[in-house]
């Protein structure tokens, strides 16, 4: 009878049967294929092959390019820009849907109008934005007829302007869902027996509201950050080739077979990520949150 | 809370962040209707027509402009999407159905899955492309190379869906079911399944709608046949006309139509829910 | 040879740092009706889990019909388990509720024969006509009933039951008590029944296993439980005796009420001197009592139907109570706020202590 398995055991190897499968494609999927962007970073690259003989030479031609450098920091500009941007404006429109409004049909209606953009195809949305914001675009026909303005605005387009009004419209939705979700989730009892308690709207915001919807402006601050500084689609249709994220060289430098330097650029690109992603968790625990 | 003036200040605002999410859509719209084949993507509207919604699907004279190269594209696509969305569904309902036990390593485990949508999708294309084609010396296809790298992609949104349904199942009805002799698989085809369908809709959803507009992964690891995404992003490199913005508006309609059959199925198996909810009410 | 249905073997189960059941044996013979007793994280249900099942034991072994079931999933036991909240088939009807375990198990029948049984146990629950409605359809007494239909219609020899009449309101509670009896007499299985509701354990028990923080503290029929409790807490948990501290020594206890001679007392970890209920006599304050005596006032009676409860408060704030059988005469009547000297005869009581005389 003790030759019998004991049910934990069955149980854990019916937990690692669930779990095998789901690994074993993230593993090859995921984490090899980022490794494998680290191991080409070293190889060897000549003008029409590449090799895998270690070497540091596409390292320190990135450092030595001010083009190479100079997307580096361009794309941590537009990512606080546009992370900023997101917040200020996502964060009232959560305020509003996730604590203001008290019917609970009603927030879901807004918060799926704040999806439905998401079912026109991504590129087509970025595109969209030409007609929005050229020289003949509909907001300066709109300023024009309004009298607001006597000549048409040039900058609007093709400029890192126009990238950073794109990308916040695309991606400030990924702000408002979380917040909103945190938001939803606060007592009403609290507010109310802060406001008896004496209470303005100002003090009640900054001692409670605000940082109970913390975890939710973490997870949007995710959000977003990850979509932002692996964007290139956006940068590369608004900016008129303006604008150089480490995405647009990654593409650029794979469009001309030098997958050595696309690497480079995929390693910095990764340990950016990392601390970015790394930063938010330490403020709150994704897992718990859930 | 303040509500003479901050909500109804707060109520305009959110009016004007829909104006500013709808903007681009509604000018994409207009602009579909442009007069055609000389009108191009931009304002004044020359004079209303259906020539581009026409031209999509070659009902026009040949002209000039040759028409969208979406046909196949489109079909590749969906395909994808759908191979996408069983795979991941099937994953994300098994490792949240793990997670319902506690074992060791759960956390990183966890951040494992969770990684596929925090890694960029530039990273995991490059990545999967420079495993295939320069450590492997395999040819990367949309079927192959793209389809790991989607489910990569949607697997931990249908996990996380799932996750969040199973935390809130009340497993005693699948308990009653073991007490009763049944096994523990066909306890989860005949009990847990039909009560977590919903969830399963909406991980299918997901998976589905992320698969069909994934543009960064695709662009690195499939081969010479595009999806429909690659292939709008082709015509950004030639001059752009308005057939790119009526094809938009179809698609989006599209969606919707796929939306409301998914809200169907959804409304059905709602029904069983509130079957559940009323179980639990008295518990 | 072993003739017990089930028997528990030094049982203990941890959750983390809490001892969920320490070192628990019991053994139950064929066609019985057992009630676990016990307050709520007493292990009553975790031991229940244990036997169907869904917990694995750290240590011991658990016995079934003879064979060692300890590492046995539970849907090779042939135990049935009926639930506090009924977990009933959300999605499925009255009779394939009851039929499932049939349908989806090993049991090989056509079916033909699935549906005749399932319907001859909606009959025997008294559920006849019901059997084509959703379990959202019908009453809580009626899911209770389906819940126990699907159970017993795989005929297992042991049906546990946790909690099963605490969703039930008052009226149908008490009815579908003695409902569970009749039903379990005519199949003649074991039952097991757990509650954290004295009256139900000793209603409905042939025999009470008295549970506290993971230990199995008695076991016995009603009336042992009932007419001598084990310790102190299971005096307690029986909520029929007033429990007076103080000191056992040299034969007499000494507490509150005095010094009173004891004929023979019960070996504990503490000296308790417990007083049923229905034991309590009160005298007007001027009265000479024979006997023990403690002055309390009178705070409120509760009628109860066939009884009368009367609270006294005593000068340090202890709650006592006072039982009155109406089937012994009318009641007494106190007056609000008027002390009164609560006696009672001291050979009448329970006495518990470190020195004990037997």
């Amino acid at each position: 009878m003790s030759s019998q398995i004991s049910i934990q055991k069955r149980q854990s190897k019916t937990t690692r049967w669930l779990l095998a499968p789901g690994i074993i494609w993230m593993s090859l999927f995921l984490v090899v294929p980022i490794l494998m962007i680290v191991y080409v970073s070293f190889w060897t690259q000549t003008t029409f092959n590449i090799s895998p003989d270690p070497t540091l030479a596409s390292w320190k031609q990135f450092f030595s390019s001010d083009t190479y450098t100079g997307s580096l920091w361009t794309t941590v500009r537009i990512w606080l820009i546009v992370l900023a941007c997101t917040f200020v404006v996502g964060y009232p429109t959560a305020l509003f849907v996730g604590l203001f409004v008290k019917s609970k049909t009603l927030s879901t209606v807004l918060l799926v109008i704040c999806v439905i953009p998401f079912w026109t195809s991504f590129l087509i949305r970025v595109l969209a934005w030409r007609p929005m914001l050229g020289k003949e675009g509909a907001i300066n026909i709109v300023l024009l007829k309004l009298g607001i303005i006597q000549q048409p605005i040039e900058v609007l387009l093709f400029t890192e302007l126009s990238v950073i009004i794109g990308m916040t419209q695309i991606y400030c939705v990924f702000m408002v869902g979380p917040i909103a979700f945190m938001l939803s989730r606060i007592d009403r009892n609290i507010i109310e027996a802060a406001r008896d308690l004496g209470a303005g709207f100002g003090r009640i915001f900054w001692k409670i509201i605000f940082p109970l919807s913390l975890p939710g402006v973490v997870v949007g601050a995710i959000f977003v950050s990850v979509m932002v500084l692996g964007e290139f689609a956006t940068s590369g249709a608004l900016s008129g080739r303006k604008v150089n994220l480490l995405g647009n060289i990654i593409v650029t430098q794979v469009g001309s077979l030098k997958w050595a330097m696309a690497s480079v650029v995929g390693v910095i690109l990764t340990v950016v990520m990392g601390i970015v992603i790394a930063g938010f968790l330490r403020i709150v625990d994704l897992k718990r949150e859930l | 809370m303040e509500s003479r003036i901050l909500k109804p200040a707060l109520g305009l605002y959110v009016a004007l962040f829909v104006l500013f999410l709808y903007g681009p859509f509604v000018v994409l719209t207009i602009i579909s209707f442009q007069q055609g084949p000389e009108g191009g993507p931009q304002f004044p509207i020359i004079e209303w027509s259906t020539y581009w919604y026409r031209h999509i699907f070659g009902l026009t004279p040949p002209s000039r402009i040759a028409p969208l190269p979406f046909g196949e594209a489109l079909l590749r696509s969906l395909v994808l999407a759908f191979m996408t969305m069983v795979v991941s569904t099937v994953l994300g309902v098994m490792s949240a159905q793990a997670f319902r036990r506690k074992f060791k390593g759960s956390g990183v485990v966890f951040y494992l899955i969770v990684l596929g949508m925090m890694v960029p999708g530039v990273l995991t294309g490059l990545g999967t492309s420079l495993l295939a084609n320069n450590v492997i010396g395999i040819e990367r296809h949309w079927y192959t190379t793209a389809f790991a790298t989607h489910v990569a992609y949607t697997f931990p949104f249908a996990f996380l869906v799932m996750l969040a349904i199973l935390n809130r199942f009340d497993a005693s009805v699948e308990e009653a079911s073991w007490s009763l002799g049944v096994d523990p698989w066909t306890t989860f085809r005949k009990v847990t399944f039909p009560l977590i369908f919903p969830g399963v809709l909406s991980a299918m959803l997901f998976a589905f709608t992320l698969s069909l507009d994934e543009f960064p992964r695709t662009l690195f690891a499939s081969g010479r046949d595009q999806t429909l995404p690659l292939a709008i992003y082709g015509t950004f490199s030639v001059e752009i006309h308005p057939n790119i913005f009526a094809f938009g508006v179809l698609t989006t309609l599209f969606s919707f139509a796929l939306l409301s059959v998914y809200g169907l199925l959804m409304a059905m198996s709602v029904r069983r829910a509130r079957k559940m909810a009323m179980q639990e009410d008295i518990a | 040879m072993d003739t017990s249905v089930f028997r528990l073997d030094g049982v203990t189960k941890r959750y983390g740092d809490l001892v969920a059941l320490d070192n628990a044996s019991l053994e139950a013979g064929a066609n019985e009706y057992i009630s676990f007793l016990g307050p709520s994280g007493s292990g009553k249900t975790t031991l229940l889990r244990v036997i169907a099942g869904f917990e694995a034991p750290e240590a011991g072994r658990v016995f079934f019909n003879g064979r060692d079931i300890t590492n046995l999933p539970a849907h090779e036991r042939g135990i049935g388990f009926v639930f506090q909240n009924f977990a009933l088939f959300p999605h499925l009807t009255v009779i394939q509720n009851v039929g499932f375990g049939l349908t989806h198990g090993k049991s090989g029948l056509s079916a033909a024969e699935i549906e005749r049984r399932s319907l001859e146990m909606i009959e025997l629950v008294g559920l006849s006509g019901m059997e084509g409605r959703g379990v959202d359809q019908i009453s809580g007494g009626q899911r209770q009933r389906v819940a126990l239909a699907r159970t017993l219609t795989m005929h297992p020899k042991l049906v546990l039951l946790d909690e099963p009449l605490g969703a039930l309101d008052a009226n149908l509670r008490s009815r579908m008590r003695t409902e569970l009896r009749a039903i379990r007499e005519r199949l003649g299985v074991t039952f097991v029944h757990v509650t954290g509701s004295e009256n139900e354990a000793l209603a409905m028990g042939d025999r009470v296993v008295v549970l506290d923080r993971g230990r199995i503290i008695q076991t016995g029929t009603p009336g042992e439980v009932y007419d001598s409790p084990a310790s102190p807490d299971v005096a307690h948990f029986l909520n029929r005796f007033n429990l007076f501290d103080g000191n056992l020594s040299g034969g007499r206890f000494n507490g509150v009420f005095g010094s009173v001679p004891v004929p023979r007392s019960v070996r504990s970890d503490r000296d308790v001197y417990a007083v049923r209920y229905d034991r309590m006599r009160a005298l007007p304050v001027s009265a000479d009592a024979a006997g023990p005596a403690i002055k309390a006032r009178f705070v409120a009676s509760e009628y109860l139907g066939s009884s009368m409860m009367n609270f006294f408060e005593a000068e340090d704030g202890h709650v006592i109570e006072m039982e009155h059988h109406l089937s012994l005469g009318t009641p007494q009547t106190f007056e609000a706020r008027q002390d009164y000297l609560l006696t009672w005869n001291p050979e009448q009581a329970i006495v518990f202590g470190r020195e004990a005389s037997r």
